[in-house]
């Protein structure tokens, strides 16, 4: 399938956002992403899934500079990671995996500071951070230390970050993992009008389906380090529902064994 | 030994293997080895020295011999294991916390913790072979069944250490729980330090015996060391040959003993089960983004790095450390320094501070990214130039040194006799400027080698790794002794002139040594990203 999509790319030369060729890391000789060439559509909300271990996070540390890959190339709004990844870094925004937050800073000095690294006046750095700290509903929490934050306010808070020095390309690593429903609500209307108002590229990892379906226009699918499906989400989903399409995919016929027996029976473990 | 208790132990066992069989983990191993190859031999020293000691106690037989030998035995013990421990333990083998899903009695996995507490700490066999030492000096002296009764109360001794410092640990975890706390219980203690060197000032040329003659209504202070007091006490009756005396003192050892240990577990139990997943918690504060420093991107590095520096409690403790040492410096060793010694050996002890500054700081150069946690990924992610950030941490760390090291030295010309010449401040001030570079260059490449997820704790050996600390005791070597050679050869001419050039030229070179080092650092940071971002952000085990 991840051959059929990349014709699928040939005929409409769609301006691309990012562009991997070969990308490859290996763990100990052992390939965490085999090879994979991504292709997403500058100004696509574009789903990257996978079960886990499949490679997702390694995939997006490598394309934000946090990793390098083991071979491969890529390109980052049009610009080559490797050459030039200073000059990327400034034009996009990242919410990693384990988030980029110093902890001991309040939830107001970490944004303020984080729009003036990436190059923000710092009276328009603290405009933004107020902005977005009550966005994010964290307005009363401001000046609080970031250890002091749930984790649910911590993903808040990181987002806000990535958002701060408006970014053309975000990138997001399961946004809504620990995050109550009113948040994800919020944080799903907030990432459409990005995409549709702002005309932002938004690259999202996620295991939650069903959120993932109602956001996204485009859609990768990764297993064991491989990119099994890539195109517009009609594309990959063809007739059925994403999470159908992604199970049938990815899973993997395993017999019902007769295991796992003593669960259950309390009293025997006894 | 029950299944769960052998568990226990297996999982504790496990954890410290991994530790020398996980990246890196030959060279700590290698570490902790020379690390023993010095402490065994001083403890054996020690043992030696202490068993003589209560050889010739046991053999006086009574009378004030033998209760001053018993007592120096104890307490000396007693503080220097109790200071050792709460300066370096930071116990983090057993967490409560981790264990309170199981169904696993929590004070057994709290006891377990304690008694391996004993066995864990590699500096624990100084302590060990010096209270062999007692025991073998009192056996030779006078064989006999009075010896079981010594032996359980140095046992009884051991514990009773371990179970105080954990004390002392838990409720200071209790007590400074929480920001606001902990920044009282800093204000706190900078003021009664400042009283207390305003008492001494006010007390004039005298401040020694003015500080003895409150001894005598401060004795009730001993009881703070009540693992020392009762064991002397026990000591001096067992000593005398008056094996039924000591008894009381014993069940008085054991019996506040258990009471500290059950008390310590209470509290360890209670900061276990209040703590959420919040961390420490603490009210909803207004938003408070605050106007920033200019001087975009750098203003903001150098904001972060300082913001990050104050809020460190080691940094804390080390501006209250600093002045409280050069107090005793200044009534205790500057006078002793004959005035026919020269104007550069009378100045030693302002070049002593001027380098102690930098060495109270050497966690922070020697693992500067240990406390970012999740932001070090910060560093990489946006678009700031490595070298920059470097430069931003040697920039803050040196400002703080410097304030460290003025204040020693205001202490030092408060307390001090005689006011030191004005070129001996310059060449202090040059030598704190000048060994700066030398130990931030040697210093950049320990913190991106061989970084450690620190814990933001007072205890310096969360800050630094075995190996680490080994090499940092090394650049300090070399450093102060390069910087003695203009020293040595300043007296020997007694020219400050020959002084001031030397550390002048050294200092120089070390500043162009740093300011070619930090973007070949930069690079070598940026390529080591992949080992280095696991291990600070604590996603792997340093």
């Amino acid at each position: 399938m991840g051959g059929e999509s990349h014709q699928m790319y040939e005929s409409p030369p769609a301006p691309l956002a990012i562009e991997t060729r070969g990308l490859t890391r290996l763990f100990d000789g052992k390939p965490a992403v085999a090879g994979i060439d991504l292709r997403v559509p500058a100004g696509a909300f574009y789903g990257f899934l996978g079960p886990n271990g499949a490679g997702k996070s390694t995939t997006m540390k490598m394309l934000t500079g946090l990793l390098r890959p083991s071979s491969g190339a890529s390109r980052v709004l049009g610009v080559d990671l490797a050459r030039d990844g200073l000059s990327v870094k400034g034009r996009i925004g990242v919410v990693p995996d384990g988030l980029a937050l110093f902890e001991r800073l309040s939830g107001g000095e970490m944004l303020r500071i984080q729009g003036q690294l990436y190059g923000l006046d710092r009276k328009v750095a603290a405009g933004r951070a107020e902005e977005l700290l009550a966005a994010m509903e964290l307005s009363a929490e401001g000046g609080k230390l970031v250890q002091d934050y749930s984790h649910g306010m911590k993903k808040k808070l990181a987002l806000a970050c990535a958002l701060i020095h408006g970014p053309e390309l975000l990138f997001l690593d399961e946004p809504f993992e620990g995050i109550d429903a009113v948040a994800v609500s919020g944080i799903r209307r907030m990432l459409q009008d990005l995409v549709v108002r702002r005309s932002l590229t938004i690259f999202l990892t996620s295991h939650v389906l069903e959120v993932v379906e109602r956001l996204v226009t485009h859609v990768g699918i990764i297993h064991h380090g491989q990119l099994i499906a890539q195109g517009s989400l009609a594309e990959v989903r063809a007739t059925g529902s994403l999470e159908e399409t992604f199970i049938r995919l990815v899973s993997e016929e395993r017999p019902v064994g007769p295991g796992l027996s003593w669960l259950g029976s309390r009293a025997d473990a006894e | 030994m029950t299944g769960e208790l052998r568990a226990l132990a297996e999982l504790r066992g496990r954890l410290l293997w991994r530790r020398f069989t996980a990246r890196g983990g030959i060279a700590e191993g290698v570490a902790t080895v020379v690390l023993l190859l010095i402490a065994v031999p001083v403890g054996l020293g020690f043992a030696v020295a202490i068993g003589m000691g209560a050889y010739q106690a046991v053999k006086s037989a009574g009378g004030l011999r033998s209760d001053v030998g018993a007592s120096a035995i104890f307490f000396g013990i007693w503080q220097t294991w109790t200071a050792v421990s709460l300066t370096l333990n930071d116990r983090d083998g057993l967490d409560l916390r981790r264990f309170l899903l199981f169904p696993v009695r929590p004070g057994r996995v709290y006891a377990m913790g304690l008694a391996t507490g004993i066995v864990g700490d590699p500096v624990a066999l100084v302590w060990g072979a010096m209270l062999a030492g007692v025991f073998v000096g009192a056996a030779v002296a006078r064989p006999g069944a009075w010896l079981a009764i010594l032996a359980v109360v140095l046992l009884a001794f051991a514990m009773a250490t371990v179970v105080l410092v954990a004390l002392v640990q838990e409720v200071l975890s209790a007590v400074l729980s929480t920001r606001r706390s902990r920044e009282w219980a800093m204000i706190a203690s900078v003021g009664v330090s400042m009283a207390i060197l305003a008492l001494l000032a006010w007390s004039g040329e005298r401040p020694v015996r003015a500080a003895a003659d409150a001894l005598p209504y401060l004795r009730i202070l001993q009881w703070a060391a009540w693992p020392a007091a009762f064991s002397a006490g026990a000591a001096r009756a067992l000593f005398a040959g008056r094996s039924a005396e000591s008894l009381p003192w014993v069940v008085g050892l054991c019996g506040t003993t258990l009471a500290a240990g059950w008390l310590s577990f209470r509290i360890a139990l209670a900061l276990a089960q209040g703590s959420g997943a919040t961390g420490e918690g603490g009210a909803a504060a207004p938003s408070r983004v605050g106007s920033g420093w200019r001087g975009g991107a750098w203003g903001a590095l150098l904001e972060k790095e300082a913001r990050y520096l104050f809020r460190q409690p080691l940094a804390r403790v080390d501006l209250l450390l600093a002045p409280v040492i050069m107090v005793f410096v200044a009534l205790q060793l500057e006078p002793r320094i004959p005035v026919e010694a020269g104007e550069v050996v009378r100045a030693l002890p302002l070049f002593g501070a001027a380098l102690y500054a930098h060495l109270l700081l050497q966690a922070f150069w020697l693992n500067g990214f240990g406390w970012e946690r999740g932001g070090a990924r910060a560093f990489f992610l946006s678009p700031v130039d490595l070298g920059a950030v470097l430069r931003a941490k040697a920039a803050v760390l040196y400002g703080f040194s410097l304030f460290l090291f003025l204040l020693s030295a205001a202490v030092m010309l408060l307390l001090g006799k005689g006011t030191p010449p004005r070129w001996a401040f310059a060449a202090a001030v040059v030598l704190h400027a000048g060994t700066a570079p030398w130990l931030y260059a040697a210093g950049n490449m320990v913190s991106i080698l061989r970084p450690k997820a620190a814990s933001f704790a007072i205890q310096r050996s969360s800050a630094l790794s075995t190996l680490s600390g080994l090499i940092g005791m090394g650049i300090v070597s070399a450093v102060t002794m390069l910087f003695a050679l203009p020293a040595l050869l300043a007296t020997r001419v007694d020219s400050p002139t020959v002084l001031l050039a030397g550390w002048s030229v050294l200092g120089l070179a070390g500043a162009l040594g740093l300011r070619f080092a930090i973007p070949r650092q930069a690079r070598l940071l940026a390529e080591r990203r992949d080992e280095f971002l696991p291990v600070v952000c604590g996603d792997e085990a340093a």
